[in-house]
């Protein structure tokens, strides 16, 4: 059957893009692979559920599956949801296909016969624009389009796995900071702070406004003085939270890239011509050991006056 | 080429700390993939939005740093060699002597003038014309994406290309009898994942720490064997799969209120004020 072919590990996700494959009027076939994901999105508006049994439990093994599944069904699209599993999945089947694949869509519009996809490139410093032509492959971030609700016919069939890739063990991921991605607010720490110990300097603002921590890839991973998933960037977390405040951050353009959805910006660093200002509502040029304490006090004042 | 050794811990989590484990097994080169970047630093956007790359300065993507290092730890244990590929136009020729000084021995480049607006499917193609004619290739480890597109599909396309296994996301790497054991990090959990070879890998930025080369490396990287293949003699369509329509610079829209002269304290004022205003606190 011609239409969209939607997958993602992301049941969210996976809504929002048959949402959007039912608003631009093509047939959605949702892929599944396990009878609990078919049932959940069982009322999710797809036309037809495929529920792919196969004898490895990695997702991404079937992707040689997928992409004969793909043609053999003379899909237009196929729309993955952007996470670790779905974008290698989303990829390999592209390769096979020999088709094209636009990666983490920031938009995604359908129009006289053609799929027109944007994207960020250079760390977000610049936005292009793609047409595709015959079936092609996106892979789409959560959040860009509404779920619709409407039944969907099941249909089972036996898919080959690619075996020579076993899964030995799945672990939770042990969090050693807070999940970024729902904070409300953040305080991120940059290559500003001089020593270790100035992470409590930090860690007071973060509690006197009731914001996470995290820092830059380069505290994460040159000077490991917090974990790999508190750094925000275009390789790391990218947030969305209502108030983000960087001290000594200089603002390199793939930390820009995890913040751009902040709804206010503020940046306290030394140097004037850094970066971050550019990309700051609102900024202060100055000693941030001198700087943070007194916002600290400030601040708290203004959350303990504030009248709930 | 076959090698028996010692160590006996063929099909087990592999403990033993830089000593290759091979009991019966096939090992082989390594390669590593890298790319020759636009410094996104160095890029201007005119006020007309159009990307202005006259200033820009070439460099290895710094993801691929990683890879190049993790290819050179994984051939030491295997007692075998590490070597680079790129894919590039003429400039990207100055990044095999950078991609050696790295702990590589030999480098591997593909020159192009198609590299220019190549997409994710041509430039995987053309990587594994290349690995093909290397010869005895048993791993190949890319970043998960190159800082200027950070499209993170080449490694995955390679392999389906190779129609080799693929690995992505994987934060650590053992060696583990026929093949390798792998860590991955996803969006909702951690795996363990075991690969036969050959295979092609992705690593995340996390996985080590790439050593900065020192003088007698950068010097010995002038030594090494390199070998150029000619875009053109590699037999491929590098018609890109989409048209690009649009291309131009993304300017956020902020407020740009900074507070910069004045006393500390009046400057904390200020900002504490407008945060209050904007009911953000």
């Amino acid at each position: 059957m011609a239409g969209i072919y939607i997958y993602s590990d992301n049941n969210e996700i996976a809504a929002e893009i048959i949402g959007f494959a039912k608003r631009v009027g093509k047939e959605a076939v949702l892929l599944a692979f396990d009878e609990k994901t078919a049932e959940v999105m069982g009322n999710s508006g797809a036309d037809k559920i495929y529920l792919l049994n196969g004898e490895s439990e990695l997702v991404e093994s079937y992707a040689k599956a997928v992409a004969e599944l793909l043609q053999k069904e003379e899909a237009e699209l196929f729309a993955v949801g952007s996470t670790a599993r779905g974008r290698e999945l989303a990829a390999r089947a592209a390769g096979y296909l020999d088709c094209a694949l636009v990666s983490d869509v920031s938009a995604l519009s359908y129009a006289d016969g053609w799929f027109l996809a944007e994207r960020m490139m250079y760390g977000g410093l610049v936005q292009q624009r793609e047409s595709l032509d015959g079936l092609g492959v996106v892979t789409v971030p959560g959040g860009k389009f509404d779920p619709v609700t409407g039944n969907a016919e099941v249909i089972s069939m036996a898919v080959q796995a690619d075996r020579r890739v076993s899964l030995v063990e799945t672990a939770p991921i042990v969090r050693q900071g807070a999940d970024l991605s729902q904070a409300d607010k953040v305080v991120c720490v940059g290559m500003g702070l001089d020593k270790e110990e100035d992470l409590e300097t930090a860690r007071a603002l973060a509690e006197a406004i009731g914001a996470e921590i995290a820092c830059t890839r380069g505290i994460a991973e040159e000077r490991h003085w917090l974990p790999a998933e508190l750094y925000i960037g275009i390789s790391g977390a990218v947030i969305k939270p209502k108030l983000y405040v960087s001290l000594g951050v200089s603002g390199q353009i793939q930390h820009i890239f995890g913040i751009r959805d902040s709804q206010l910006i503020v940046g306290i660093d030394t140097n004037e011509r850094a970066p971050i200002f550019k990309a700051a509502d609102y900024g202060i040029v100055g000693d941030l050991y001198e700087i943070v304490p007194l916002l600290t006090d400030a601040l708290k004042k203004q959350t303990i006056d504030r009248p709930e | 080429m076959k090698r028996k050794d010692t160590a006996k811990c063929r099909n087990v989590w592999c403990e033993i700390d830089s000593v290759f484990c091979k009991g019966d097994v096939n090992v082989s080169k390594v390669v590593a993939c890298y790319k020759w970047v636009a410094d996104e630093a160095d890029l201007r956007i005119d006020a007309d939005l159009s990307v202005d790359f006259s200033r820009v300065k070439g460099k290895i993507s710094d993801y691929d740093k990683n890879a190049i290092a993790e290819a050179v730890n994984i051939a030491t244990a295997w007692g075998e060699k590490a070597v680079g590929l790129t894919f590039g136009t003429a400039k990207a020729k100055q990044s095999v002597k950078d991609a050696l000084s790295r702990g590589l021995e030999e480098g591997y480049w593909i020159n192009a003038d198609e590299a220019a607006d190549a997409d994710g499917a041509a430039v995987a193609k053309a990587l594994a014309a290349v690995i093909q004619r290397i010869d005895d290739v048993g791993l190949v480890v890319c970043a998960e994406g190159a800082s200027d597109t950070f499209a993170r599909q080449v490694p995955s396309r390679i392999g389906a290309v190779l129609d080799w296994p693929v690995v992505t996301s994987v934060m650590k790497i053992e060696i583990a009898g026929n093949g390798l054991m792998t860590v991955r990090r996803l969006d909702d959990c951690m795996q363990t994942v075991k690969v036969q070879l050959p295979a092609v890998i992705a690593v995340l930025p996390e996985i080590n720490t790439p050593p900065i080369p020192g003088l007698k490396a950068v010097m010995a990287a002038a030594k090494k064997p390199v070998h150029e293949f000619k875009g053109g003699d590699l037999g491929i369509n590098f018609t890109p799969k989409t048209k690009a329509v649009e291309f131009k610079g993304y300017v956020m829209a902020r407020k740009n209120v900074i507070f910069k002269e004045g006393e500390a304290a009046d400057k904390v004022r200020e900002l504490a004020a407008a945060l209050r205003k904007e009911g953000v606190l």
